[in-house]
């Protein structure tokens, strides 16, 4: 296949496919509960003993407690990721946390949170990291 | 002196049916709410992945080409372009693909390519797309040596890989439940390998075939989907992008950084790149040995069903 072809293909079949997927509503990202990340968490990690679960206002992200200490949930298209917290890992921003983990396969998040729910959030994440 | 063998690259030629195939999932899954599931940007990286991975090959192709064509002048045999040639080629061509998807599962440094294609929290035809850009460093093209020197011709071996790659895509839905019972205790279907995609501790290392299952039945890797314990799609720690570079080099990412901690004998960093991914100096990792065992002491009522040794 003349390799001008193959590229029309690719682009063109990349391209229309993103603008189909997109225009019937395949971009719309997950909302959470406490329900449901406390059931997200516990498929990412089964073997976690959840104790409490904080949800963002928002409903992309949410603050779970393990036995194991503090971890964070968010959503990540239609699906979720979740990484443990460890010391260091959280910092304030202008408009909520920062959070970078360290890991080439999860670039940090910026998560906007107001003032209140930040303080709340930084509060139990270090009670959290205490506790464990 | 031009070779006069000479075959199609199947897997280009395959690129329109492959994009409606996709468009054809799509409206399945659309009009019959069931079948799977599409996300935007999770089924770009998958297209981006494997419109990188043909780059790779037109980019890196000739590093194989030329240690074939090497082989191929020592070999003093030659099996000819026969259909029998070919089928015999397509059988075995099967039977290597089974052990370096296997060495791809068990070896951290051929997983390191392998494991974007597992990337995905999704299963659809985007998904069988979702391939590495970095094959040619796993070196486990010396898979196919043997068949260049029992004397199939270099570009015979690399068209029946092509058809192998193909036959793979149909299979990655879920629009498709089971196939007649002959079919499916024969051929790799969608259920046995939405079974090799599971992240579930059930179903870790099983189902490598990548044409025939049989290979899998006749090394005791076969493990069966089970209605009652669905797949979860991804990885046992799910990455957290979408940025194709990052899932194609994450895990090469990771072994560097393992390796290049302080304090490790030689033979600890040696095992961070060849060991079965999840494995760590300190334990403080899981292998797929260990999630399984993790699994039945969290439920020991599993313990002899398919993939807990049943």
């Amino acid at each position: 296949m003349p390799l001008e072809l193959l590229l029309a293909l690719v682009l063109g079949g990349i391209s229309g496919i993103a603008v189909l997927l997109h225009l019937t509503g395949c971009s719309r990202q997950v909302v959470l509960t406490a329900a449901s990340a406390r059931a997200a968490w516990l498929r990412h990690f089964p073997g976690d003993s959840v104790i409490t679960v904080l949800p963002a206002a928002s409903g992309r992200a949410a603050l779970v407690q393990t036995e194991g200490g503090p971890g964070l949930l968010w959503a990540f298209g239609a699906d979720t990721v979740g990484r443990h917290l460890a010391v260091g890992q959280v910092r304030e921003t202008g408009t909520g946390l920062r959070f970078d983990f360290n890991d080439f396969a999860a670039p940090g998040l910026s998560l906007p949170l107001p003032e209140r729910e930040r303080r709340t959030w930084l509060a139990q994440i270090a009670t959290a990291a205490e506790a464990a | 002196m031009t070779d006069p063998v000479h075959y199609p690259d199947a897997t280009q030629l395959a690129v329109p049916f492959f994009i409606a195939a996709i468009l054809a999932e799509f409206l399945w899954i659309a009009l019959k709410k069931r079948g799977g599931r599409y996300e935007t940007r999770d089924a770009v990286t998958s297209l981006i992945m494997g419109a990188g991975s043909v780059a790779e090959g037109l980019l890196l192709g000739f590093v194989a080409w030329a240690l074939f064509m090497f082989l191929w002048q020592l070999t003093p045999l030659d099996m000819g372009t026969s259909v029998w040639a070919l089928l015999a080629c397509f059988v075995l061509d099967d039977l290597r693909y089974y052990w370096v998807h296997r060495f791809g599962h068990r070896v951290r440094w051929v997983w390191a390519s392998h494991v974007n294609h597992h990337s995905s929290q999704h299963y659809n035809l985007t998904t069988a797309l979702r391939q590495t850009w970095t094959g040619t460093f796993t070196f486990m093209m010396i898979v196919k040596a043997p068949m260049v020197l029992l004397g199939f011709h270099p570009a015979l071996v690399l068209f029946c890989g092509g058809l192998n790659l193909i036959y793979q895509f149909w299979i990655h839905t879920e629009a498709v439940t089971r196939l007649p019972r002959w079919f499916e205790a024969v051929m790799n279907t969608p259920s046995h390998h939405r079974a090799h995609h599971g992240r579930n501790p059930r179903y870790l290392d099983c189902n490598y075939a990548g044409v025939f299952i049989i290979w899998d039945k006749m090394f005791g890797t076969f493990v069966p989907e089970q209605d009652h314990d669905r797949p979860d799609y991804g990885l046992v720690h799910n990455i957290a992008t979408f940025n194709p570079l990052r899932v194609a080099f994450h895990e090469w990412a990771g072994i560097f950084k393992d390796m290049s901690q302080p304090g490790l004998t030689l033979k600890q960093r040696l095992l961070y790149a060849f060991a079965p991914p999840g494995y760590s100096h300190d334990g403080s990792r899981d292998t797929s040995a260990g999630i399984k065992a993790a699994h039945l002491a969290r439920h020991p009522e599993d313990a002899g069903t398919p993939g807990f040794g049943g």
